[in-house]
């Protein structure tokens, strides 16, 4: 059974079409890359399937939970509404770290409020929070931020700061991730090291979504592209299908201009 | 100087403090409230974006339309009333407060101390109330976004990521307000607020202009504390960028 399905979504903002009905869906541990010029939708989709934007038309099913339907969304702030949104891991090209905490604290906000609702909170708070906390520092280990537990934001580079707001992502338990162009905003030299990460989640047999410009790292880690083009699905299949043999002439042409430039639009 | 005129002018400066003080701690949660307002999104006529009329068609109608959909009555009522609290005088807003209650409504004022705090408090609330709504518009919206994909409720957002940005953003201009309003005090003398320039006026009148000057050693020292209050909290909040 698929664990995630997007149906029809469609959303215009004014008078500008911006996904013009997106139907896909993803088997749990599968690996998804969306490329496609800039101005295709890719953002606004996956901002819709996580609950930023409210799509105009449409459904998402998750886990076989109908957890969107245009004709009658949730409504913002409401306990369903935030327990389907804790289960999508967002993550932004410009990290949104809160700069007030330390990486540690940034990871460990999120799962600490959730925790305060649990019935047994007040019975087992000391428990609970050494768990968030070990938690947290576990998934810091594995991005490689042991020694930056008690940085703050400002105090780490833009790759450092990728990562943890991956962990914090990750604190949460989701069962899909989403990134949306998660190195664009970070050097070339360290767009590596972000990568890596993403790509050991990857591994852990975590069920993503990654909007990317970053043609050779797609190619690596999905188990299937979709090419976008217009605000609406011009292309999908595996990577080889969509790189060696592109069907859609739009696909080709945006290949190749990628290839020709080395990977930077 | 002897000691009357010391005790003269502690006297008219402890009603520079009471104003001061009485400001402060009535103006920084009204000027919340009228942030509120400013921000207001409520838009009663929202409805008429949704209506498919042929009046669209003209330029006119199609804008009177669109204004009408945006228009904000409450936002729109609170703006034009700090624009116009903070393009007056606030000597002009003292005389206001002292006079209009009896002329309009016959309940003439009759505690001067009343007028001049209530003249100050709304006049300081409504700056107070910019810097608040330039602190919050200046939050990214990603930090909402953040809180909100975390599953975090809008009260939380708003308390355990927002509000700490918040202050940490107002407290450099609300430092400068906070210093500009200890030396507006003295505008309370314009009403006749026994103030310490109002005091020290008593010994110029006898051929003493020392004691006026030294007005200024009064306000130079209080506002010498509050600097060094203000920079110690400055960098208490300094301990991140951003
Ligand atoms: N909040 C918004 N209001 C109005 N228009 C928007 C908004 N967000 C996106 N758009 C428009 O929607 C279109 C698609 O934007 P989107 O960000 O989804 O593209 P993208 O594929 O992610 O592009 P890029 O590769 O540059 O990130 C663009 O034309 C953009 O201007
Ligand atoms: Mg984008």
């Amino acid at each position: 059974m698929a664990i995630l399905e997007v149906k029809g979504i469609y959303k215009k903002f004014g008078t500008t079409e911006v996904l013009k009905g997106i139907d896909f869906s993803m088997e749990e541990g599968e690996v998804l890359s969306i490329i496609g010029s800039s101005g295709s939708g890719k953002t606004t989709l996956l901002r819709s399937i996580s609950f930023l934007e409210t799509a105009d038309k449409g459904t998402i099913t998750l886990d076989g939970e109908l957890v969107f339907d245009a004709a009658n969304p949730l409504k913002r702030n409401s306990t369903k509404q935030r327990e389907i949104q804790s289960k999508f891991g967002f993550v932004f090209q410009s990290f949104n770290l809160f700069p007030q905490y330390t990486a540690l604290e940034n990871v460990m906000l999120a799962p600490r409020l959730a925790a305060k609702e649990r019935e047994d909170y007040k019975k087992n708070k000391k428990e609970i929070m050494a768990e968030i906390e070990n938690d947290a520092k576990e998934l810091l280990d594995r991005a490689g931020l042991s020694d930056k537990y008690h940085n703050y934001p400002c105090e780490l580079s833009g790759g450092q700061q990728q990562r943890v707001a991956i962990c914090r992502a990750l604190a949460l338990k989701p069962k899909i991730m989403l990134f949306d162009e998660p190195t664009s905003a970070l050097d070339p030299e360290i767009t590596n090291e972000v990568l890596k990460v993403i790509k050991s989640v990857a591994d852990l047999g975590m069920t993503m979504i990654i909007v990317t410009h970053e043609m050779n790292f797609a190619k690596n880690i999905s188990d299937r592209i979709i090419f976008m083009d217009k605000g609406i699905i011009a292309e999908e299949g595996t990577a080889q299908e969509v790189f060696e043999n592109p069907k859609n002439p739009r696909t080709r042409e945006f290949i190749t201009s990628f290839s020709q430039t080395g990977g930077k639009e | 100087m002897n000691m009357q005129i010391v005790k003269t002018l502690f006297e008219g400066f402890g009603e520079n403090l009471i104003l001061f003080i009485v400001t402060i701690i009535a103006a920084v949660p009204l000027g919340f409230v009228i942030t509120f307002g400013s921000m207001s999104k409520w838009a009663p006529f929202k409805f008429v974006a949704r209506i498919e009329t042929n009046l669209r068609n003209n330029r006119f109608w199609a804008e009177v339309l669109d204004f009408l959909a945006d228009f904000r009555p409450i936002s729109f009522v609170t703006r034009v009333f700090v624009w116009i609290i903070r393009g007056t005088p606030l000597m002009l807003q003292l005389f206001v407060v002292l006079y209009v209650p009896g002329l309009l409504l016959g309940i003439p004022m009759r505690n001067r101390m009343t007028a001049a705090l209530i003249a100050f408090i709304i006049n300081y609330a409504a700056y107070f109330s910019e810097i608040y709504r330039g602190g919050i518009e200046s939050i990214p919206k990603g930090q909402y976004e953040a809180g909100q994909v975390l599953g975090m409720t809008k009260t939380q957002v708003l308390f355990k990521v927002v509000l700490f940005q918040v202050v940490k953003r107002i407290v450099p201009p609300m430092g400068n307000e906070i210093i500009t309003l200890v030396k507006d005090t003295s505008l309370a003398r314009v009403i006749g607020v026994a103030e310490i320039i109002m005091s020290a006026e008593r010994f110029t009148k006898q051929g003493l202009i020392g004691p006026l000057f030294s007005t200024g050693l009064y306000f130079l020292a209080f506002n010498g504390i509050l600097t060094i209050l203000l920079s110690k909290l400055e960098k208490k909040l300094d301990y991140y960028k951003g």
